[in-house]
């Protein structure tokens, strides 16, 4: 219970101003495509050199917390995920604000997140030296089999073909191997000089999802857009609030999915949300009407990727392991102040300790009160006409590539992927698969080395990857996963004919 | 009509020449931009980013410099964009990592060597150490070496990449002990190849001296030596290899500084060498890298031009023997 | 389904299986092969999955995709050469906040529904680029320090 102890510090004028400032500016920056969290946290670095560490901390924290839920924005809005903790997000909610219900998937958005937030944080509260043991439990081959069950979760994300949706994966996965080997160092598949660094997820993530976009707007060409204005539906705050918690189901996977894959580190925040998604799918009566603007796939993805958020910073508290790049940069904050993460900054500075948690908490409450208030407003965007809106969704995914590594190389793969991805969708290819296997393909492959690099210096492959509890469970998972989704194939081929499918598509284009 | 035309352009040269002269007085008139191959928040992000924080100041640049962050590969990334693409026009700086470009450069398949850059001044020495988890049985290298002359191939220890610091580290040992180690490079850097001593999923590890030197703190690792010629001042109480009877030398300490690509004019070359090294000089730089555990080792341009070239030459022959 | 989707996911499927093609053949030939191991995993896949398409495109029994009308085609030509003009050569040319504005102008002058003979739609226009480019300056030139390429122009 120290941390109520703590709980004044964040309420002292200056510092909750410090709060208000970094959620505000959160949810700006969040929104903004091409900056995902941790570039806004790093960002926000050089403002801190002056505060005192637990004042920096607080605006770190707040940034962090509100850039998470502010890359909902975009993703809701505009069908630009900010970062792959949004991806999930489109799925549903970009569909939902097409069909003008863009107030409310952002107001469920906002709340699901404060929820799933508060969640994560409560844990890295009360369960900390405990979750850091599970968090260090996760070797190469555990990672390795979760990257491969991250895979198994491609062919049901789609689904109109599950084998388009693997083919689509495997683009990916091959698209990750283009570039340096991060292991070796070979240069694999270079054609072009642009893609010698390889292909940054960032970029490729707009692209992928804001270009098809564009280009959709295009194909609707110079008309008159009287007939089709979507009228925005108003949707009180009090129906948000109920309609969160009578989806108890998808909230509850969200939010625990979230928190126990966020802890994972290296691995869990950038998939938290798919996965989540994935789950809530399988396991709900209505999963048929998931992606095609069904409240529940918002719910699940935001609650699980803003759940993330405080169980990702276990590592880092008490072991000083950042387990992710944004609590890398995190660190970097507590250093430059002298101040070592693990015994002794809960021992020596509990004040900056708890005062940074402390702030992560209200920091929710906060983001998601000005999301609430800004989510009538934003939902207008949906009346924004078509012509002003490829303009506008073409040059934020044109400034927002670029400014992720300064480089053009980043956006000609952006447009490069962009425009591709639109034509294989008009042939039943799908963009979420293709970012999940450009995400896990790394994971997998270096994992893997790693692991054989290790087993074949201790015992042998087939024991370092097949035995031991953990990788059982995992394989276990991975089989009933595949399994699950060749049933639901196989299954569902009785009635689905090509008119069900075309149908199906012609309701979401 | 030969010399009209030589007489021309060299009229021309000399027009042109002024005109830049007269233009790099005013240099920098706008910020400056720093990449770093590595990730952000690894150490040598966290680094460039405190020993930049006063460029902005009036007895320095007067510019601010931006950090952005090329990881991939080792650095390898960073690098061959820098040396390929990256425009010499002064308001392009890079972070180096010696050993680790030099290395990678020898070892062939990047398009970048220590002539493709032009160092303007270090700023940190960070060397690397041996570290085992807190609960390990090893309490010296002798232990650790026993270990590996008893299960020739079987000590597994990580370290952050091939043909970095700590591999070069790594053969150094390998070398010096006489023994077959295996050597787990992580595609997370230092602090992945940390996680994974502290995790036990290795034996040891080679990582850097600031990053152990946190670990320590925290309890959660024993630092059993120093790849460096002396002590270092952050652990007086911990030996070099030397002392403890393996030959090796500092090799394999990872110095870090700022560098422009080769073609940069010579003006801003000359008025980057001379204030740089006095930004970094800075009471709050020291202040703050103190803090945060960061070893400093400033180096002026000529210097670091001679420990390019002596490094390139160790390395060189370590390497020859792979 | 018409002929015209048939022979479009032959293409389309085609050029996957070509690219499928490609990786499989680099993964299995280039040096040094442990490098290549996790592609060549990947590239078997791709094939198998991408020649299992591109059959079934063959024999006409795609189930999903609709692929392109004649008419979107027409819509979407203009805006794309614009589009592609502007990132790949534009932007880097005559500098980026130069192409950016005449593409965003341009871009909005040819799907905007309203008519072109009025000067009012056209001060509409001029008042939403000079919005939109003022608040990208400000995010990102101004709060974000990005440089973009300045080239011939801004």
């Amino acid at each position: 219970m120290e941390f109520l102890l703590y709980f004044g510090d964040v309420f002292t004028p200056f510092n909750f101003m410090l709060l208000l400032i970094g959620t505000i500016g959160g949810l700006i920056l969040g929104a903004t495509p091409g900056l995902s969290p941790t570039m806004a946290v790093a960002l926000l670095i050089p403002f801190t050199f002056r505060l005192e560490p637990a004042q920096g901390l607080i605006l770190l924290g707040a940034a962090y917390t509100s850039t998470v839920a502010g890359g909902a924005v975009s993703a809701i809005l505009l069908k630009i995920p900010g970062a792959p903790a949004n991806i999930a997000t489109t799925l549903d909610g970009h569909t939902m604000a097409k069909k003008g219900e863009g107030a409310r998937a952002l107001q469920l958005s906002f709340l699901s997140s404060a929820v799933g937030g508060v969640f994560g944080v409560l844990l890295l509260i009360f369960l900390t030296p405990l979750l850091a043991q599970w968090a260090l439990a996760f070797g190469p081959s555990h990672l390795f089999w979760l990257a491969i069950l991250g895979v198994t979760i491609i062919g049901s994300l789609d689904s109109s073909s599950v084998v388009k949706g693997l083919l689509s994966g495997c683009i990916g996965l091959w698209l990750a191997t283009i570039g340096f080997d991060d292991i070796m160092g070979t240069q694999r598949f270079i054609f072009h000089s642009s893609v010698s660094g390889g292909i940054n997820v960032i970029p490729a993530l707009i692209g992928l999802f804001a270009i098809p976009q564009v280009i959709t707007m295009f194909a609707k060409g110079r008309r008159r857009l009287d007939a089709e204005v979507i009228a925005v539906e108003k949707h009180p705050i009090s129906k948000a609030f109920s309609e969160v918690f009578s989806r108890f189901r998808a909230l509850t996977i969200g939010t625990l999915t979230g928190s126990i894959i966020g802890l994972i580190p290296g691995v869990g925040g950038q998939i938290a949300g798919l996965v989540a998604y994935d789950q809530s799918k399988k396991m709900s009566p209505e999963r048929d009407k998931f992606g095609t603007g069904h409240p529940e796939g918002v719910i699940a993805a935001e609650s699980a990727n803003n759940a993330m958020v405080g169980p990702s910073l276990v590592p880092l508290l008490t072991l000083s392991i950042p387990g992710s790049p944004t609590a890398a940069v995190l660190l970097g904050g507590l250093l430059i102040h002298g101040i070592f993460p693990g015994s002794d900054l809960f021992d020596n500075h509990p004040q900056v300790a708890w005062t940074f948690i402390n702030s992560m908490l209200v920091g929710q409450i906060l983001m998601c009160v000005f999301g609430l208030y800004i989510a009538g407003l934003a939902a207008r965007v949906a009346q924004v006409p078509n012509a002003v809106m490829a303009a506008v969704v073409l040059g934020l995914a044109v400034f927002g590539s670029y400014s992720v590594q300064n480089s053009m190389g980043d956006v000609y793969i952006m447009a490069a992927l962009g425009t591709g991805m639109y034509f294989l969708e008009r042939f039943g290819f799908s963009a979420a698969p293709l970012v999940l296997g450009l995400i896990l393909g790394p994971i997998a492959e270096a994992n893997f080395i790693q692991g054989s690099m290790i087993a074949n210096a201790t015992s042998s492959v087939g024991t370092y990857f097949f035995t031991g509890a953990l990788n059982l469970l995992l394989i276990a998972i991975v089989v009933a996963s595949v399994g699950y989704s060749v049933w639901m194939e196989l299954r569902s081929r009785r009635y689905i004919t090509k008119d069900d499918a075309v149908a199906k598509e012609e309701a979401l284009s | 009509m030969k010399n009209l035309i030589a007489a021309a352009s060299i009229a021309l040269m000399g027009l042109t020449g002024t005109a830049i002269a007269d233009g790099h007085d005013a240099y920098p008139e706008r910020p400056l931009m720093l990449m770093v191959s590595y990730g952000a928040g690894g150490a040598t992000d966290f680094q460039a980013r405190i020993v930049t924080m006063t460029a902005g100041n009036e007895d320095a640049l007067g510019m601010p410099i931006a950090i952005i962050n090329k990881p991939g590969a080792g650095g390898r990334v960073g690098w061959n964009w820098f040396a390929s693409q990256a425009e010499a026009d002064g308001y392009t700086l890079g972070a180096y990592n010696i050993p680790h470009f030099i290395a990678q450069s020898i070892e062939g398949g990047v398009e970048y060597g220590a002539d493709s850059f032009e160092p303007i001044a270090n700023w940190g020495a960070d060397p690397a150490v041996f570290v085992v988890a807190a609960d390990s049985e090893f309490n010296s290298m002798e232990d650790v070496i026993n270990y590996a002359t008893a299960n020739p191939g079987g000590l597994t220890f990580s370290g952050a990449g091939l043909f970095v610091g700590h591999h070069i580290a790594a053969l150094q040992l390998e070398k010096a002990a006489g023994v077959k180690l295996a050597y787990i490079p992580n595609n997370k850097g230092g602090a992945g190849a940390m996680k994974a001593v502290i995790a036990g999923e290795v034996l040891g590890g080679v990582n850097n001296l600031s990053d152990a030197f946190r670990a320590r703190e925290a309890g959660n690792v024993k630092i059993l030596g120093v790849f460096d010629n002396d002590r270092n001042d952050f652990m007086p109480d911990v030996p070099t290899m030397k002392e403890q009877g393996y030959e090796i030398d500092n090799a394999s300490v990872n110095f870090r500084g700022v560098m422009v690509p080769k073609g940069t004019p010579q003006p801003i070359i000359d008025k980057l060498a001379e204030i740089v090294p006095t930004m970094f000089e800075n009471g709050r730089v020291a202040g703050k890298m103190k803090a945060g555990g960061s070893p400093m080792h400033i180096m002026t341009r000529n210097e670091v031009l001679e420990m390019w070239a002596a490094r390139e030459a160790t390395l060189k022959e370590l390497l020859a023997g792979l | 389904m018409t002929d015209l989707p048939r022979s479009q996911h032959i293409v389309a499927s085609g050029l996957v299986a070509a690219v499928g093609l490609w990786v499989t053949y680099v993964s299995y030939t280039a040096e040094p092969a442990a490098a290549f191991l996790f592609p060549r995993i990947i590239a078997t896949v791709f094939v198998v999955l991408a020649l299992w398409t591109f059959g079934k495109a063959l024999l006409g029994r795609t189930r999903v995709g609709n692929g392109l009308s004649v008419e979107a085609l027409k819509n979407i030509l203009p805006g794309l050469i614009v589009s592609l003009i502007y990132v790949f050569w534009a932007a880097k040319t005559l500098g980026f906040y130069t192409a950016s504005t005449i593409a965003f102008f341009v871009l909005l002058s040819l799907y905007d529904p309203a008519p072109h003979g009025e000067v009012r739609t056209w001060g509409k226009r001029i008042i939403i680029t000079a919005g939109f480019l003022a608040v990208m300056y400000s995010l990102f030139a101004m709060l974000l320090n990005v440089f973009t390429p300045r080239e011939l122009l801004f």
